[in-house]
């Protein structure tokens, strides 16, 4: 297995690479760094101004290869960002000039108290539903939970989210419409609303999928053997069906795991949660290219420590599978 | 009664055991829960014992910066205005025209003009204004004003690491500038503040300056309400370094936060909390003297609100709430739900709340709500290349097209129809603008269609080709918004028989075209101004301001206007001026470089404890002069946040359904 992570850290570096090659062409090549200088500046910068702006910064050398005489070809824009990224020298925002490890150990926290929660509900709700649909499989209800199911996955996020602060929070006054704060009991209070939206947006997929793959589980011989042995349905599902089907399950949600930590771009944004997708929607309204080359990085990364994580779940769970 | 529950609880089943728990559990947060999402008051009474009166009120995005030298995009402006005094400010309810009035000076400064062409600007600082208590200050207390404050301020707009984006505007005015900075260069980008002094800042006693300019410019004085001159104190910079320091009380390394994220000043309000991302909160400053709510200046209908409120201590409240809102949606939900104080109507709600006839919809009237509207000082239009060999040379051209172009769909369109028509380069309430003037080339398609056929393209068919003659228009159409307005613009143009082709540019792109002349017409220009000049205007059209420096994008030139303009801009307000700014127009609209379109303006609600003092925009939020009845706040907000409880049992009666139907398929299956 250790060779197998090795060789998974090797096939990671060209992916980074790529990662970074598209995100420097995005804000280097397709939206230049003058853009930036002039919106930080404001419509009064003259030139002189933006010029003496983009050096502090290294913006005003050559962007991939360095060309000049007696310069090193590496001292480019490139070449510079490849080797703060790779260092983890993650800067300082273009924007605001603030420390960007800083900057996202304070929003890790409020997108994590968001997403953590809602993974864990939102599993163990599909799982229950999923269960659900497998016990009274063959039922109206069970087509019922089919058709609302695919309503939930058909339903854009936009609207849950307009659903939740508009009926929820407007209409029934349960909650928040908006806001965060981060001490105790009230951050629950502001958290309920947009976790049960997370919740709801992902329920429709994956009590899908679930119902899928338990249903596959009961048409198992081990399945008909032991209701032969007279198990009952309830302990047939919680237990034999349950425990076989979560090896499916669990290299599925697995790979997700590590980016929760990015929180939720949309959540954030609409309930003014100050974490990371908030930061990111904010940094690219801003064009502060230094933070969102960062979050671009910093969500590459994490996620294929996912799919890393994945293959090891894989393995340690199923003794038939090894990985070599 | 305890105990009989305990006792049935314990008696129930294994299903209906966890559901009861879950019932108790959803009971308990719902009335634990109130859906009032703002902190509580920072304190719950005064220092007199009166109530402690909290003002809510929200901005779209973070701030950038609060460094009074740096700061210049308005959200940080608005968050600064609170903290940070100028030298002198907007008169609050004066609006047409607007007028400055002393803040931190004593009287408008006199001017003197010096025979070799110089000019010397007489400030005096009022006494008895001091900084904010703050620990950068000696036992934390806040010390008192002086001149030597806003020399060091114009030292700081020359320090290259301050990174002043007004820096090279002020150097061409204020003597020494220039001299100072090069001094920094010189010395590695290093500025000394005990060496390298600014000549155009004289102190003549503790309290007393001369600002000397070299050459006239009136305009100075509305520098002077911008933070970008506002006084700063020299322990504030050194104390905020953004470094770690030993905390003398435990020993411990602190870090202090920047300059530019702590400012440190003498205004009404001190900072705090800020938590980022999520709000300000600003606390009354207990010694501030500074200036009165005005006793004069507003429109009649506002008597009732401002009348007694002549000479009151500012601020009004004793904490403003700023909340960061980057949707526009939960603004609005707040605001219906009373949480909000004030709400600049946007698209999102102008259905609800906004009535064909531009008024409020009964429901919303019903509810005591008002609607002001608040016109921006700006001006938006479509440009025309002046060096472009078939628009630029063609004056009849243009002005077809200016005759071809309803601006009043546009509006429709992007402000719900609240934004006046722009009949004149200059906005509302500044001086030389002209509230009878009509264009003469405002839509009118007859017209448009007799000068098209004059400008030698009848019927909009170019002679050379026999086809529509083909103008490219750009613009900056990211959006679906933007596009919608991009096709309108193409349609209304077209009316005249030409084709205009549409070409969509990245901002960037946008910006570079404009900078290289590379256009035929721009859509989507115009100008937000700095300070109700005429000339903050008309520089735009100055041939001395050309791209890449300048911001005349048409590359207009024109030597009457140019030396008007120059004339004109050294001026201060006088009759003569008043002609000249007047004369300018007759040549713009004539030589028609442009087609206008309109002033920026939107709707503002607010709610019936809230009435607004004023909708002068040259402030930023004004908030020293708001007020807030929180007794009917309270009422209302009640009234309008009753909790519904019908869901509860309908959910918790789905789910009873649910499980009974799955214990009804396992018997029968088991069966």
């Amino acid at each position: 297995m250790f060779s197998y992570l090795i060789r998974r850290i090797l096939y990671a570096v060209p992916i980074l690479l790529g990662v970074m090659v598209l995100t420097f062409f995005l804000f280097f090549v397709v939206q230049k760094p003058e853009t930036m200088a002039r919106n930080v500046l404001g419509k009064r910068a003259t030139p002189q101004t933006i010029a003496e702006y983009l050096h502090k910064r290294g913006y005003d050398k050559p962007r991939f290869i360095n060309r000049e005489p007696g310069q090193p070809f590496y001292d480019s824009i490139f070449f510079t960002q490849l080797q703060k990224l790779a260092t983890f020298d993650l800067g300082v925002s273009d924007v605001t000039g603030r420390d960007l490890k800083t900057v996202f150990k304070e929003g890790a926290i409020p997108s994590l108290l968001l997403t953590l929660p809602a993974f864990f509900v939102g599993f163990i709700m599909a799982v229950g539903l999923a269960l659900y649909l497998v016990f009274v499989r063959e039922t109206r209800l069970d087509a019922a939970g089919a058709l609302v199911s695919i309503a939930l996955m058909s339903v854009p996020p936009m609207i849950y989210i307009i659903f939740g602060q508009a009926v929820i929070a407007l209409t029934f006054n349960y909650f928040p419409a908006f806001g965060f704060e981060l001490s105790g009991l009230t951050t629950l209070k502001f958290l309920l609303l947009p976790v049960s939206l997370i919740v709801v947006m992902g329920l429709g997929s994956d009590v899908r999928l679930y119902r899928a793959i338990f249903l596959e589980e009961i048409g198992q011989d081990y399945v008909r053997t032991a209701q032969a042995k007279g198990v009952s349905s309830t302990r047939l599902l919680l237990v034999h069906v349950l425990k076989n089907g979560m090896i499916a399950l669990i290299t599925l949600v697995v790979a997700h795991l590590p980016l929760l930590v990015m929180g939720s771009l949309l959540i954030e944004n609409f309930f003014g949660i100050p974490g990371l997708g908030n930061l990111l929607v904010s940094a690219i309204q801003t064009s502060d290219f230094a933070t969102v080359r960062a979050s671009v990085y910093l969500g590459s990364i994490l996620y294929l420590i996912g799919l890393a994580a994945t293959d090891v779940c894989y393995a340690l769970v199923d003794p038939r599978i090894r990985l070599s | 009664m305890k105990k009989v529950c305990l006792l049935r609880l314990a008696e129930l089943s294994g299903v209906a055991r966890p559901c009861l728990a879950a019932i108790w559990l959803l009971a308990f947060l719902l009335t634990g829960c109130h859906n009032d999402p703002n902190p509580k008051p920072w304190r719950e009474k005064r220092a007199d014992g009166k109530p402690w009166v909290v003002r809510y009120a929200s901005m779209p995005e973070e701030v950038r910066s609060l460094d009074p030298q740096v700061s210049y995009d308005s959200i940080s402006r608005m968050v600064l205005e609170p903290v940070q005094d100028c030298l002198l400010e907007y008169a609050p309810m004066k609006i047409d025209p607007y007028e400055l009035q002393p803040c931190l000076l004593e009287s408008i400064p006199s001017r003197t003009m010096n025979a070799d062409g110089t000019v010397d600007y007489l400030c005096k600082l009022k006494r008895g204004i001091f900084f904010h208590d703050d620990p950068c200050f000696p036992r934390g207390k806040g010390r008192e004003l002086v001149a030597a404050d806003v020399h060091f301020s114009i030292q700081r707009l020359c320090d290259p690491k301050v990174e002043s984006p007004i820096s090279a505007n002020l150097a061409e005015y204020i003597a020494g500038m220039t001299e100072a900075t090069d001094a920094a260069k010189r010395n590695g980008e290093r500025f000394d503040y005990a060496t390298m002094k600014v000549s155009g800042v004289e102190a003549l006693d503790s309290h007393t300056f001369k600002l000397h300019l070299l050459k006239p410019y009136p305009q100075i004085l509305y520098w002077m309400a911008m933070h970008f001159m506002a006084p700063v104190a020299q322990e504030a910079v050194n104390y905020y370094d953004g470094l770690p320091h030993a905390d003398g009380s435990r020993g411990e390394m602190i870090s202090r936060p920047l300059f530019r994220f702590h400012p440190v000043g003498t205004g009404p309000f001190k900072i705090v909390e800020w938590v980022r991302g999520q709000r300000f909160r600003f606390v009354r400053n207990e010694n501030y003297r500074t200036t009165v709510f005005p006793s004069e200046g507003w429109p009649k209908e506002r008597d009732a609100v401002n009348g007694p409120l002549a000479g009151h201590a500012l601020p009004l409240v004793d904490e403003v709430q700023l909340g960061i809102f980057r949707e526009l949606l939960p603004m609005w939900l707040l605001t219906r739900q009373g949480y909000l104080d004030r709400f600049a109507v946007q698209k999102d709600a102008f259905n609800s709340l906004i009535s064909a006839t531009k008024g409020l919809t009964p429901k919303y009237a019903d509810r005591g709500l008002k609607l002001e509207k608040a016109v921006e000082v700006s001006t938006f239009y479509i440009s025309f290349n002046q060096q472009d060999p078939v628009i630029g040379t063609n004056k009849k051209l243009r002005q077809a097209l200016s005759c071809a172009y309803n601006p009043q769909g546009f509006i429709d369109i992007l402000y719900g129809g609240v934004a006046p028509i722009a009949q004149q380069l200059l906005s509302p309430g500044v001086f030389g603008y002209q509230k009878d003037f009509r264009n003469p080339y405002a839509f009118n398609l007859e017209k448009g269609r007799r000068l098209i056929a004059e400008a030698g393209y009848p019927n909009g068919i170019d002679p050379a080709t026999g086809q529509p003659l083909k103008i490219t228009m750009d613009t900056t159409a990211n959006s679906s918004a933007e596009r919608q307005l991009a096709e309108y613009e193409q349609r209304q143009l077209e009316q005249l028989g030409i084709h205009v082709e549409v070409v969509e540019n990245t901002f960037a792109r946008m910006l570079e075209k404009e900078d290289q002349g590379n256009f035929q017409i721009a859509a989507g220009t115009g100008w937000g101004a700095d300070y109700p000049d005429p000339e903050n205007y008309f520089f735009l059209f100055a041939s001395s301001n050309f791209p890449p420096t300048g911001k005349n994008i048409n590359r207009y030139k024109n030597p009457e206007f140019d030396q008007l303009f120059e004339k004109m801009a050294s001026m201060e307000n006088s009759p003569e001026r008043l002609e000249i700014a007047r004369k300018l127009n007759e040549i713009l609209i004539e030589d028609c470089p442009m087609v206008l379109n309109f002033h920026k303006a939107y709707f503002v609600v607010t709610q019936p404890w809230s009435p607004e003092t004023q909708v002068n925009m040259m402030l930023e939020g004004g908030f020293k002069y708001m007020t807030v009845d929180p007794a009917l706040r309270e009422q209302k907000r009640r009234e309008w946040n009753a909790v519904a409880l019908w869901p509860i049992p309908v959910a918790i009666a789905l789910v009873i359904a649910g499980l009974g139907y799955a214990v009804y398929i396992n018997r029968r299956r088991n069966v």
